[in-house]
């Protein structure tokens, strides 16, 4: 299954680039996702909470930051294992300059398997893209209280 | 397909649910029929530690017309909405919806308020309670609080309910003029939900169409009003051209959900065929 798409951030290429790669941003953009601790030079091992409305379920996730090429490009590997099923997914996010603000394009492949997918497989997609928009949303607010912090401080 | 042990508690009166869902809060969930959260439950995809049980609450369960509405008790079940005089005579979308609903099991168990509540995003109800204009009576220590069927359905399984909150009651407003009503749907063979669900709900005066609701079921994550569909009806004559017209922007605006049984592509095409087809029904029924 595919996801894709193009967010505009109102905030300048090189911050949008350096929150993207923080762990602490990641972890707080990333729906569901309650710890996420370094294993390893861009490997993190996190604990997700995935899911919509009600139906959720537990994963341990490994997440890996590969590919970088700062301050345009890298590639989000996250594989998850937990007790509805695995998923496995992967994201190319390139970033480009749109004025002021910064372009995020996301190419992403993700792969459900066991019981979500047997059972949830009709609900999947629209899951996969909440998710995404979920993730960019947390995103922007983040972005816009790390630039309010100079002003105010 | 053995569930997560949990605590069952049936509830005796209303006032008795809304204080155990004050007590156990987001460990409790609501069981108002169960056909949806039993199988979440046994596939342990859900795993309340209490369920709250309204069946044998009666005062929940009835269709009547007060206040120039139709109401509508949440543990009505579908069966009893597909079989009330009532409904035949002044809102037949309802029972029509009811009949296309899942199989008999379900609509013999299954409630309208479980389902609205559950907000599966291929359920039948959405559809219906979008295209009448209907408004959810949502219930809690603080009172009542009546929301707008457009603004119930916040995304996939998620409905603007608050914690705390029960779905008490269903009113839709009564009809004025000439009305026309269809609920036609493709089914999925497997589990009976809607691949495609269009509820129209027409009003006409001298051959003009007055006003237009639309509802559409199973097309996108959550149920919408085809809002360029409706504004295409009004202040025109309802003929086969201007029905044909308005179906075209039936899946204007939204996301398309695609999964194995039907690519987005074709959910869009299916969505203008049977919008085109509710149209033309509801029509046909003006009277």
């Amino acid at each position: 299954m595919k996801i894709e798409g193009t967010q505009k951030i109102d905030a300048p290429r090189a911050l949008m680039f350096a929150a993207l790669i923080d762990p602490a941003v990641l972890q707080k953009c990333i729906p569901g996702c309650e710890q996420m601790e370094k294993t390893g030079e861009n490997q993190y091992s996190a604990k997700l909470t995935a899911g919509v409305g009600p139906v959720k379920g537990v994963f341990n996730a490994t997440v890996s930051l590969e590919d970088i090429i700062a301050p345009e490009h890298y590639k989000l590997v996250v594989e998850g294992k937990g007790q509805p099923g695995f998923v496995k997914g992967s994201g190319e996010l390139n970033l480009t300059d749109a004025g002021s603000a910064t372009d995020i394009q996301y190419t992403g492949e993700v792969n459900v398997g066991g019981l979500i997918a047997s059972v949830g497989q009709r609900m999947i997609q629209a899951t996969a893209n909440m998710l995404a928009g979920r993730f960019f949303k947390s995103l922007e607010s983040e972005m816009k209280a790390q630039a309010k912090l100079p002003a105010d401080s | 397909m053995i569930p997560a042990s949990f605590d069952y508690i049936a509830a005796k009166s209303l006032d008795e649910a809304i204080s155990l869902l004050a007590t156990h809060k987001d460990d409790a969930k609501i069981l108002a029929g169960g056909h949806s959260l039993l199988p979440a439950m046994k596939l342990r995809l859900m795993q309340p530690k209490v369920l709250i049980d309204l069946g044998r609450i009666k005062e929940l369960s009835y269709i009547k017309e007060e206040a120039g509405q139709l109401r509508i008790g949440a543990m009505t079940t579908h069966f009893q909405v597909e079989t009330s005089d009532l409904l035949r005579r002044v809102c037949p979308l309802l029972p029509e919806t009811a009949t296309q609903l899942g199989d008999m099991q379900v609509r013999n168990k299954g409630t309208i308020g479980g389902s609205v509540a559950h907000s599966d995003p291929a359920a039948d109800w959405p559809a219906a309670i979008l295209a009448l204009d209907a408004e959810i009576v949502a219930t809690s220590a603080r009172g009542d609080r009546v929301i707008k069927a457009t603004s119930f359905f916040v995304e996939m399984l998620t409905t603007a309910l608050e914690p705390g909150e029960i779905l008490r009651e269903i009113r839709i407003p009564g009809g004025k003029g000439k009305s026309g009503q269809a609920y036609v749907k493709v089914r999925h063979p497997a589990s009976g939900f809607a691949v495609v669900g269009v509820a129209v709900n027409l009003a006409a005066d001298g051959g003009k169409c007055q006003s237009a609701g639309v509802g559409i079921t199973g097309v996108s994550p959550k149920a919408y009003r085809a809002a360029n569909v409706e504004s295409g009806l009004k202040g025109n004559a309802l003929d086969a051209k201007t029905l044909s017209a308005a179906a075209a922007h039936a899946a204007d605006g939204v996301d398309i959900n695609s999964d194995l049984y039907a690519s987005a592509e074709y959910r869009k095409q299916l969505a203008t065929v049977y919008t085109r087809r509710a149209l033309e029904i509801a029509a046909s029924r003006l009277k």
